[in-house]
């Protein structure tokens, strides 16, 4: 029976097939459309992932700040071995755990000078940095030297240097004095996103040597997990679990640790606290890219479905006034309203499924397309954008939703003509003239 | 005969050194002196202007009032002038420097080592001069600084004292123990910002019964970048009580008004 129906329905989208093509494939378009904006949004979020990660966080962090007096917050955690192994015991799922050393501080070379955020690196800890870092000009290896820094196209260039060029770096101990740095520009990297514009980075042993730190403090521990999902839920489970050993833990505050400074140098408490973030808290401050083109996708998804309804609703008011007699004919040889209503409802929702299921085809098609091409990004957009060349990344999942979603949208949008249809009296529908 | 001046000359020339320096008490003594020429016990207002000059940025010229009530170590600066500045404050309370904010209405707990408005000055070039108590202090050498001869006394900072500067070299005055040129070094040894103070004045501190000094002009060239520097004016200097409850956040927001 419901083969019945779907054949008359079906010859039914066939019959009018100029006004249903021109309607079906305006849905197909905005499914094509929202399944590559959801693809770029998705492809975004990838990049940051496995880029940031590796560059500034790990899925989750045992970070923290030492204060000597109440007003001077330091980024570090002092013994980090025993925190360490402390976070491994509660944690059995970490993949690979690193340990960065963070700072701050003023490069200087002969003609410019910046503020950087300084992460201290253990090259050989971690072999995965290489595969994110793209050198142009000398050698990342040089990195495991001493007083050596690794800097990003865009930072070399302001500074005016290249690689084997010396600069000094300034900056403030943990007790306020300030010391200097001579260093040597190991190598230039690609610019990676917004993140490359302010971070350096240095052998952990010089930054720990600038900041006269003792070779068991460090900036954060960094974790990574199997599953980067589970994030969130990890790092609840660590801070209970630290809390129990006797370490002092921050109350969770989803912030960059270079947002945190000026809450922790306004709190009343010296000594060393631990604060324990996940990726998505330490890329925060980024999160408003992706919040954006959400709402940008949001925004775009609601006036189209508007468009659509009114289409569909229109398109089928004008069929019904077309096959008014037909309906009469139907409904004097016994075809119950009901069934008219579902006659006309399966007509819109086979228009939508059709529609959004060859939408959804032509955007994974152009996002294959787009990933093949390799298209560069624009240097300024790169910044927001998170990678140089634009890739796409679309899910199953969200394809289904859009195709699922939009023929709902498009079969209620029918609902209102369809009841309209099904109320009509036979023998007024006989005689309509039109 | 020759031989023989040259070879008592010779002998001599060490022993003439010798008498020309300073012994570890006398170089303390100067250091003293120093911190003492400009001890105000009482309270101390004072303008002063602040010119900051920094690469690739355009001259700021910045006018605040200086409050200090040395007994308790009270400090708070003003700004007053420019108006992208002015009723912007700092205010010292026990060991933690506070920074006001008039326009969004905090106050941010700030280093004791801040720079002041973000130039070349620190806390410690405004308030009242600790040498002696932070710093041990080792003679160099006696040397011509222009047209004065000047004792060459290098600072060295005491264990588990926090100071912007581990090390100080001081250019001091052999006549006057006024600081003539000071240079500030990192923890590595390297230079960071060299001072030189032209001109010293004195005022009379009923507080102190007897007189204060103070360089009325001071300039700091930063070394590390080298086209930034700084120039401060120390300008009407009143010794007079200042209000009881004048050293709380209450009365500068009340000013930044």
């Amino acid at each position: 029976m419901f083969l019945t129906d779907l054949q008359i329905a079906g010859r039914n989208l066939a019959k009018h097939t100029k006004r249903n093509l021109f309607l079906g494939g305006a849905i197909a378009a905005v499914t094509a459309l929202l399944v590559l904006m959801g693809g770029l949004t998705a492809g975004i979020e990838g990049a940051m992932l496995e880029s940031a990660t590796i560059l500034m966080t790990g899925h989750v962090n045992v970070g923290g700040f030492f204060k000597i007096t109440s007003g001077t917050g330091a980024p570090l955690v002092n013994d980090f071995p025993k925190a360490l192994e402390d976070a491994r015991k509660a944690v059995p799922e970490i993949e690979l755990a690193t340990a960065r050393v963070r700072g701050y501080g003023k490069v200087v070379s002969d003609t410019g000078s910046m503020d950087l955020v300084l992460s201290g690196i253990d090259l050989q800890a971690e072999p995965m940095f290489q595969k994110v870092i793209r050198v142009t000009q000398g050698n990342l290896d040089d990195l495991a030297q001493p007083n050596t820094i690794l800097l990003f196209e865009d930072q070399a260039k302001r500074l005016g240097v290249r690689s084997g060029d010396a600069l000094t770096i300034s900056s403030a101990t943990a007790r306020g004095a300030n010391n200097t740095a001579d260093l040597r520009v190991a190598a230039v990297a690609k610019n990676i996103g917004i993140l490359s514009s302010f971070t350096a980075f240095m052998p952990a042993a010089s930054l720990r040597e600038l900041y006269q730190l003792k070779t068991t403090a460090t900036g954060a521990i960094h974790l990574y997990l199997k599953d980067p999902e589970r994030s969130a839920e990890v790092a609840a489970r660590l801070r209970t679990a630290l809390a129990a050993d006797g370490w002092r833990v921050m109350d969770p505050d989803p912030q960059a640790y270079f947002m945190k400074f000026q809450r922790v140098n306004s709190e009343d408490w010296t000594g060393q606290k631990i604060d324990i973030t996940t990726w998505k808290d330490e890329l925060s401050f980024l999160s408003w890219i992706l919040t954006g083109l959400n709402g940008l996708t949001g925004l775009l998804a609601s006036v189209l479905m508007v468009i659509i309804v009114i289409g569909i609703a229109n398109t089928l008011a004008i069929a019904i006034r077309e096959r008014t007699r037909e309906i009469g004919t139907l409904r004097a040889i016994g075809m119950q309203r009901r069934k008219v209503l579902w006659l006309f409802l399966l007509e819109a929702s086979l228009l939508g499924l059709a529609s959004t299921v060859a939408g959804a085809a032509a955007g994974i098609g152009i996002a294959a397309l787009l990933n093949l091409a390799h298209l560069a990004v624009p240097e300024s957009v790169q910044m927001f954008l998170m990678q140089q060349h634009l890739t796409v990344t679309v899910g199953f999942r969200p394809v289904l939703n859009y195709v699922l979603g939009i023929s709902a949208v498009t079969t209620l949008a029918a609902l209102y003509p369809a009841y309209h249809a099904a109320r009509l009296r036979p023998i007024t529908a006989i005689h309509h003239i039109g | 005969m020759k031989k023989i001046t040259l070879l008592l000359l010779a002998l001599a020339l060490p022993a003439l050194r010798s008498a020309a320096a300073l012994s570890p008490a006398e170089t303390l003594q100067v250091v003293k002196t120093i911190d003492e020429r400009q001890r105000n016990s009482g309270d101390w207002k004072a303008l002063a202007y602040m010119e900051a000059k920094e690469k690739d940025k355009s001259d700021v010229v910045y006018e605040m009032t200086i409050f200090r009530r040395d007994q308790d170590k009270k400090l708070m600066f003003l700004f007053l002038a420019p108006k992208s500045e002015a009723g912007k404050g700092y205010l010292r309370l026990d060991q933690n420097l506070w920074f006001y904010d008039p326009g969004t209405g905090r106050w941010e707990r700030r280093t004791e080592r801040e720079r002041i408005g973000g130039t070349d000055t620190r806390r410690g070039d405004l308030d009242e001069s600790r040498l002696a108590q932070e710093y041990d202090c080792t003679w160099e050498a006696d040397e011509k600084l222009g047209k004065f001869e000047a004792h060459r006394i290098l600072l060295k900072v005491k264990p588990d004292v926090d100071v912007a500067f581990p090390m100080i070299r001081l250019w001091v005055d052999g006549t006057t123990s006024n600081v003539l040129k000071r240079q500030e070094m990192a923890l590595s040894g390297r230079l960071m910002r060299t001072s030189y103070y032209p001109r010293y004045k004195k005022v009379y501190s009923e507080s102190k019964k007897g007189e204060i000094w103070y360089p009325e002009e001071m300039r700091f060239y930063d070394e590390i970048e080298k086209a930034n520097q700084t120039l401060i004016l120390i300008k009407e200097i009143d010794l007079r009580p200042l209000p009881a409850n004048m050293f709380t956040k209450a009365w500068l927001e009340s000013k930044s008004r």
